[in-house]
């Protein structure tokens, strides 16, 4: 039979089973290729697909006044959510919840059934401990934890401490310089995931979640308080386009108070004017005008360019020359002035002939010294380093006009740090408002201010003269009478600058910027405050100089602090103080 | 399979005689060689393997474990289907093979009735009321028995049935094959029927059955000429049936560029070769992988040797080629044994569905194949492959333990 011939030699059935086993082995091989030498590929792609990382949010540090009042926290809300693809049937789930919820079943229902989200959809925001317990215990429901930032002053710190996104990250002011510190870091797990990205299991704890560290600040938050009242009363009454005001302590550097007008409440950050959201002390420069005489008067009396004898011509307020155009005073002309009574008149011709005596690299060096051109370095960010040519691109000009103030320009607080380095005795202080880091227990972490180097910006003589002689003169007897206080002696200077026209040549008319800046007492300085109101409103009539304007709102806050530090310093602190004058070093 | 006895026995002279039949053929058993037990062994050895990852694959998270609707649950049917299967391959492997064949005429021998009633579901599984989709194809039968619905697939039933007539039909009627008009023109008409029906639905049954009926008809006597004629036919209706299709068409074209279409056509070869790949060669360990938290689709069934290599690595995947490398080895041992030549060709027949299946399955998941839906032998979860698998070993077992018997005999 042919069938069984064929089937009995079998070459067929041999060439089939032969090529089946080779196929397997084939296939053999191809596993090995896979797992063996294509397994670290492999295992990255899965990694990559597989995987879901969890993370816990950290609580971001408080940050708190230099009395340890509360300016921002973080507290955990609760939000509950539903998972409407997990749902079997929404309307039971949505009358279970409820009942946990007090919110009407319909109204939930149609929550979840509007949803476009098949994964998240939330329910309610803000639910207490008892109800979101309740609530995972329902299929589909979750829990999910959220920090948020509550600002309990408002906007009275909102430019020194800032306000945060809705993910928590600093944008603004302390909140931004200090966000690495606040923020903590999140805790990590990695997690093995399904197709839906659904966890199944931990496969790595990857990081422990540590919370933000607390960050006191130099405020104080009633100083800060009364300033802004008084800055704002003035602000308004005079219908300024803005106004600022900073109170600092001469011997650190640390700022007590500082107020930028217009201002914003942090909690409606994004609703707020753009106006307002800048800290104009820091970011805004501006041509100071008188108040930068003093430290230029500094330069050339440190240099013995001029002597405290010397008479200088004024020219009856009215100076003309090749090379330099002409000057005139603000209001009447002067003969023959000492140097003090070229800051006590504030003359501009006195200061434009000094300037010509010291040449252009003596009132450059000068006003170097006192740190402008540069940024402070304050603990804040956006600060802008003002403008201070280089004397190689000094014109004609130039020299007769910086020292009153002209072509020149500066921050706030590099003005404010001048004076504090004045009535520090000659001594750089660097200015700063966060006092210390402290952890979750209370301990201090960090001081952020190293002691500043033991170095003069200008000989301690010539500040003291400065300050217990001339800038005295100005408040008792010179542009800021406004100043003068009973029961203590105040020693300050008055600016009046005018407004650069923007995009082109010269200043514009009737537009000032009017400051004052003073200390007290003269005898141990305890605060430093500028006060600057930009562009009042001179249709009022009231008046428009800093010696005017500004220089009775100074007055009314060194009052108001120093007989609040009295008060509340205790007996053992103000006699440690004393001794920690830098001159007795 | 069990209910083919009974049907043999309804189509033959009554039901005690069959059963004395079965009786005779039980005190007839005999298998010196051990292989029979030998090839159980490695085939319960599969299936056990299968029903362990078939378990570890069909975890779900998402849902806890409801026992009154276990049968919805994949895992829980395998563990139900595994000792039925064992026990199915010992009953079969009690009956005579003998009497499958066409020895008493077309018209006595079960084999007609089960192609008939194949090509008759083959039918019915198409018709839209009737037939079930899974996965876009409409391959099911679904039966409502009370606690469960039971799938039934009638192109696994019509595969064996034509590898069984067809090796009856080769051994009884050799010479007509001889002849183009009075045998190979029927045999292929019929042939065609069967894959056409199948065809529509599940090219990849269709394909896998059309090759295993070459292969009959070559080693069965036909005519090779005959054979390779239509061959030409063949390829252009199987490339009119992919063409027709466009999932078909996607598939080849994504099989061509495998780094292409990842997140779609490509989706299932990528993550199968991502599963077997991130195995290593230890694998992840059991009940460690990840790809069945839905990552890798059909995890339990047609890429269950991918779960294997994911969580038993290269170690895994070895030991299931060497067990149907030993499987094919223990098989041809039976058909150089068997001297009778319906049990030599029927032995053959199963050994290479088995063979052939097993080697496509694990070509399409190591990405060596274009993806197609075959289940592994014995492995993948599905009762009806896994059963009618059985059936058919239970059916090889016999004929091991026959052709012991008639060596012992001509010894005597």
């Amino acid at each position: 039979m042919s069938i069984e011939h064929r089937l009995s030699s079998g070459r067929i059935t041999v060439w089939l089973f032969t090529a089946l086993i080779v196929a397997f082995a084939a296939l053999a091989t191809r596993c090995l290729y896979l797992q063996y030498f294509g397994n670290e590929y492999y295992s990255d792609l899965s990694a990559r697909q597989q995987q879901t990382v969890a993370t816990i949010s950290p609580q971001r540090g408080a940050i708190l006044d230099c009395r340890g009042r509360v300016l921002a926290a973080s507290e955990e809300i609760q939000t509950v959510f539903v998972e409407p693809r997990v749902l079997d049937d929404p309307k039971e789930t949505s009358s279970e919840l409820a009942d946990v919820l007090d919110i009407g079943a319909h109204n939930i229902c149609s929550i979840i059934t509007d949803s476009e989200n098949p994964g998240f959809v939330k329910i309610k925001v803000g639910v207490d401990a008892n109800q979101a317990i309740a609530a995972r215990k329902i299929h589909g429901v979750g829990i999910q934890s959220d920090w948020e930032r509550h600002y309990p002053m408002g906007p009275l710190t909102t430019h020194i401490v800032g306000f945060t996104s809705a993910d928590n990250r600093g944008l603004e002011g302390v909140e931004l310089a200090y966000n690495k510190d606040l923020a903590g870091s999140a805790g990590r797990n990695i997690f093995i995931a399904d197709a839906f990205r659904r966890p199944i299991r931990l496969r790595e704890h990857d990081a422990d979640v540590t919370d933000g560290v607390g960050i006191i600040l130099t405020i104080d938050a009633t100083i800060q308080q009364f300033v802004r009242e008084a800055l704002l009363e003035q602000y308004k009454n005079y219908r300024a386009e803005s106004a600022i005001a900073v109170v600092a302590e001469p011997k650190t550097g640390a700022i007590l108070a500082m107020v930028s007008l217009p201002d914003y409440d942090p909690a409606n950050f994004n609703t707020a004017d753009a106006n307002s959201l800048r800290n104009r002390v820091i970011t805004d420069q501006f041509e100071p005008g008188s108040l930068i005489k003093p430290m230029v008067m500094g330069g050339a009396v440190e240099d013995g360019i001029v002597s405290l004898k010397e008479k200088i011509f004024c020219e009856n307020g009215n100076y003309c020359g090749k090379g330099f155009g002409c000057i005139s005073e603000y209001k009447n002309g002067f003969g023959y002035l000492t140097p003090r009574e070229i800051l006590v008149n504030s003359s501009n011709i006195g200061m434009a002939k000094v300037g010509q005596k010291m040449g252009k690299e003596e009132v450059y060096q000068s006003l170097r010294n006192f740190g402008f051109g540069k940024e402070t370095g304050i603990d804040l960010p956006g600060e802008v380093p003002g403008l201070l040519w280089p004397p190689a691109k000094w014109t004609g000009y130039s020299v007769t006009r910086i020292p009153f103030g002209q072509e020149v320009t500066v921050t706030a607080i590099q003005l404010v740090r001048a004076f504090c380095i004045l009535a520090n005795g000659g001594h750089p202080v660097n200015m700063h408002v966060v006092k210390a880091v402290v952890d979750n227990e209370g301990n201090i972490v960090k001081m952020t201010q190293a002691p500043p180097p033991l170095a003069y910006c200008i000989d301690p003589e010539v500040a003291k003269w400065l300050v217990t002689d001339a800038m005295v003169g100005v408040v008792n007897e010179g542009t800021g009478k406004k100043a003068k206080l009973k029961k203590w002696q105040v020693f300050g200077k008055s600016g009046t600058a005018n407004i650069a026209k923007t995009g082109e040549r010269g200043y514009a008319e009737h537009q000032y910027i009017a400051s004052f800046v003073a200390g007290a007492p003269v005898e141990d300085p305890q605060v430093i405050v500028l006060v600057s109101v930009r562009r009042p409103d001179m249709s009022l009539g009231k008046g428009y100089t800093g010696g005017a304007i500004s220089a009775p709102v100074a007055a009314k806050i060194i009052e108001k602090t120093l007989t609040y530090l009295e008060n509340s310093r205790p007996d053992s602190q103000k006699g440690h103080l004393a001794a920690s004058n830098p001159q007795a070093r | 399979m069990s209910f083919l006895c009974g049907l043999s026995g309804l189509c033959g002279e009554n039901l005690g005689s069959a059963m004395a039949e079965m009786a005779t053929t039980l005190v007839e058993m005999d298998d010196k060689e051990g292989l029979g037990w030998r090839i159980g062994a490695v085939v319960i050895t599969l299936m056990a393997i299968g029903t362990i990852f078939v378990f570890s694959a069909g975890v779900e998270v998402a849902k806890g474990v409801n026992l009154s609707r276990f049968y919805e649950s994949a895992n829980l049917r395998k563990a139900l289907f595994f000792p039925l299967a064992v026990a199915v391959m010992l009953v079969v492997s009690r009956i005579d093979y003998r009497r499958l064949g066409f020895d008493n005429g077309l018209w006595r021998s079960p084999m007609t009735y089960l192609f008939g009633i194949s090509v008759i579901l083959l039918a019915l599984v198409l018709v839209p009321h009737i037939g079930s989709q899974i996965n876009q194809a409409r391959r099911w039968l679904r039966i409502p028995l009370g606690f469960a619905t039971i799938s039934f697939q009638p192109s696994e039933l019509a595969k064996w049935a034509v590898i069984f007539s067809l090796s009856a039909f080769c051994v009884k009627y050799g010479d007509r094959l001889k002849s183009f008009k009075k045998g190979f023109l029927p045999v292929c008409m019929a042939l065609g029927l069967v894959v056409g029906l199948i065809i529509i639905e599940d090219f990849g049954s269709a394909a896998l059955i059309a090759l295993l009926a070459f292969f009959i008809l070559l080693i069965g006597g036909a005519n090779w000429r005959y054979l390779v004629a239509p061959l030409p036919v063949a390829a252009i209706g199987f490339a009119a049936a992919i063409l027709a299709s466009p999932t078909r068409r996607m598939r080849i074209l994504a099989f061509l560029h495998p780094d292409q279409w990842t997140g779609s056509s490509n989706y299932q070869a990528s993550q199968s070769l991502i599963a077997i790949g991130s195995g290593g060669f230890f694998g992840k360990g059991l009940g460690m992988g990840v790809c069945k938290y839905g990552h890798l689709p059909e995890d339990t069934t047609d890429f269950i040797f991918s779960i294997i290599g994911e969580e038993m690595g290269l170690v895994g995947t070895l030991t299931v080629i060497a067990l149907f490398i030993l499987f094919i080895v223990l098989g041809v041992m039976v058909i150089n044994r068997c001297k009778e030549p319906f049990g030599k060709l029927l032995a053959t027949s199963i050994v290479l569905a088995i063979g052939v299946q097993a080697a496509l399955n694990i070509g399409v998941v190591t990405v060596v194949l274009p993806t197609k839906g075959l289940p592994l032998p014995f492995v993948s979860a599905g009762g009806t492959s896994m059963l009618l698998s059985a059936a058919a070993i239970g059916v090889l077992l016999n004929i091991a333990s026959q052709c012991g018997k008639t060596r012992a005999g001509e010894e005597r």
